[in-house]
């Protein structure tokens, strides 16, 4: 409870210092907002060649896309790790996290908030409600339970991976380049999985789960029913892979204190 | 009652020692070799609730070390520390509630928001209840005047004002217990003054227990009644200031302005037997007398009588020149 009405405090304060830079704030909307754009102008020109994929169509492709485009939006909200290294282990900040009385994750995740991701979530959305209207889905009004739920299994394996790759930090002086590479990685997610070879497949689902945050949880709405177990499945693998990446966390921070910066 | 209690503290860090040149380089991927470097060395020491200790020693000589070893931001390799009843690196969230820490080099504010708002901010971490900030902040607020520095954002504040800030926010939760890593660096004398001042005051009417590391040898004169000497890790002093200086103040320094030109043959034989040692001043006709603890009245008077002068001054030996003595000559013995 405590930590709910942190979290709410400092994602006031954020919001305070945003608004205070109104032209700032502003552009930021318009570049997301074109990046966007650009992006989806993209994929319909790609999808428009190709009417079908391994026995996906187009609408179904999009629609996977525009799925995952929301937890990676949640993600990328709460979850600003790339820099960790530099700013928190080369830059000492991670000494004063240390002594203040909170989970040193958990402050670290509220410093480095950025809101103005989740806009990201809209064009998700509005690319779900197009593709999904053009190959006129069923829907019923538990999906939309089912569709928060697949969102938060994505954004806890999101998060999981990259605290994952942050808590190296801890343990290799040297930077490496590791994060550009897993964002690279991680986009193969929103593609159907058989497109993929066998090994491909392998990894994407059981080593870095990414298929997890696209064409798995969103073939629950494309009434995919072969793909069902993976569906329910999303939860399950964003919690395990959330709790090994918080246990990695803590041996990272047991070790930093063992050896200083 | 001890507010912190360290006993044979050492602290070792494995550095990787690195060959030189490209076959080095080569060598050092397959087989690190690792020196173990001893940044603390056993050492132990109690303070006292109520206490304001400055904790010296040279760069690299384990203060920070040691500073985040009693903040429990790193865990010993051996040894015992409790701080304020507790063991700093076991229940690290319920004990930083009890201390404060400000590094001088480092800022605990945001950036971008107001003073207050970081404040606010850290009085819901810290979970101080309004009433209690009402009270125990608009006291620090006025005794560090930063009134009307409360709405700006902390970037548009000078050093001095951010120090300030910096101090009030380390109090937030009236932590009896204050850590200070070089608070004046980089400060003018006026803020210094005030921050000084400051620190007595909590220290008065809190009984706040500080430790505080510093370069700047006025600030431990103004503060500290007690000083820990820190030399490669081992401390090489521990005691009262006056003590450091009747033992290595070596007495005082006179300097005499001369109406006419003397020689040195005939200054030191004037003194004969009373152990002075004359060097030459950096203005012309001025000699500075280095005289042993309690022999000014009789060099005086026997300059005096002998020569015509035209001004003299007696200063103590200053506590800078004194700890160069003692790092110059190793360890302080007793």
């Amino acid at each position: 409870m405590f930590y709910v009405s942190v979290f709410f405090q400092y994602m006031a304060q954020y919001m305070k210092t945003k608004l205070q830079y109104r032209a700032d704030l502003f552009v930021e909307w318009l570049s997301d907002f074109m990046a966007q754009a650009v992006n989806l102008v993209f994929l319909l020109v790609v999808f428009g060649h190709t009417t079908l994929l391994h026995g996906w169509s187009r609408d179904e492709i999009l629609f996977i896309y525009g799925f995952f485009l929301v937890p990676y939006a949640v993600f990328g909200a709460f979850f600003n790790l790339w820099d960790f290294n530099e700013r928190y282990i080369v830059q000492g900040e991670m000494d004063r996290v240390l002594t203040r009385p909170l989970n040193s994750l958990f402050q670290i995740v509220l410093e480095r908030m950025e809101l103005e991701s989740l806009l990201g979530a809209v064009p998700g959305l509005i690319i779900m409600l197009y593709a999904g209207s053009r190959l006129s889905l069923s829907f019923h009004w538990y999906d939309v339970f089912v569709f928060i739920l697949l969102v938060i299994g994505g954004v806890l394996i999101y998060a999981g991976i990259f605290i994952s790759l942050a808590t190296i930090s801890f343990f290799a002086d040297a930077r490496t380049s590791i994060m550009p590479m897993m964002y690279n990685i991680s986009s193969y997610g929103r593609y159907p999985i058989d497109i993929y070879h066998r090994v491909i497949r392998y990894i994407l689902t059981w080593v870095l789960p990414f298929a997890f945050v696209g064409v798995y949880p969103a073939s629950y709405f494309l009434d995919k029913e072969e793909w069902y177990g993976y569906v329910f499945f999303t939860p399950v693998v964003g919690a395990v892979c959330f709790a090994v990446s918080v246990m990695l966390w803590n041996a990272g921070v047991r070790r930093y204190r063992g050896t200083g910066s | 009652m001890n507010a912190i209690e360290v006993e044979r503290l050492r602290k070792e860090f494995k550095v990787h020692a690195s060959r030189s040149g490209l076959v080095g380089a080569f060598r050092d991927l397959w087989t690190r070799r690792y020196t173990i470097v001893r940044a603390v060395d056993d050492i132990s020491f109690a303070v006292k609730q109520g206490e304001i200790v400055g904790y010296i020693g040279e760069n690299g000589a384990g203060k920070s070390t040691t500073i985040k070893m009693l903040t429990g931001i790193l865990t010993p390799t051996s040894g015992r520390i409790v701080v304020n009843g507790m063991n700093p690196h076991k229940e690290r969230e319920k004990f930083v509630r009890t201390i404060g820490v400000v590094f001088g080099q480092r800022s605990q504010l945001w950036w971008d928001i107001a003073v207050q708002e970081s404040f606010r901010l850290l009085k819901k971490v810290y979970r101080v209840s309004d009433e209690q900030y009402r009270r125990h902040m608009g006291e620090v607020i006025e005794m560090l005047e930063i009134g009307p520095l409360l709405d700006k954002p902390v970037r548009k504040l000078s050093l001095g004002q951010r120090m300030r800030c910096e101090l009030a926010a380390a109090l937030i939760h009236n932590p009896p217990l204050l850590f200070l890593d070089e608070p004046t660096i980089g400060l003018d004398v006026l803020v210094k003054l005030n921050i000084r001042q400051f620190l007595k005051q909590l220290n008065e009417r809190y009984g706040t227990t500080i430790l505080l590391t510093t370069h700047d040898m006025s600030d431990i004169e103004a503060l500290c009644e007690r000083v820990i000497m820190l030399d490669e890790g081992k401390i090489i002093y521990d005691g009262s200031l006056e003590r450091l200086k009747e033992r290595w103040g070596q007495g005082k320094r006179v300097a005499f302005t001369f109406a006419e030109a003397v020689t040195a043959a005939f200054l030191r034989q004037l003194t004969e037997g009373l152990n002075v040692v004359w060097k030459k001043g950096e203005q012309p006709n001025v000699w500075v007398a280095h005289v042993p603890p309690g022999g000014v009245p009789e060099v005086v008077s026997r300059v005096a009588a002998r020569c015509a002068l035209n001004d003299i001054h007696i200063h103590e030996v200053p506590t800078e020149e004194i700890i160069r003595n003692i790092y110059e000559e190793g360890a302080v013995h007793g």
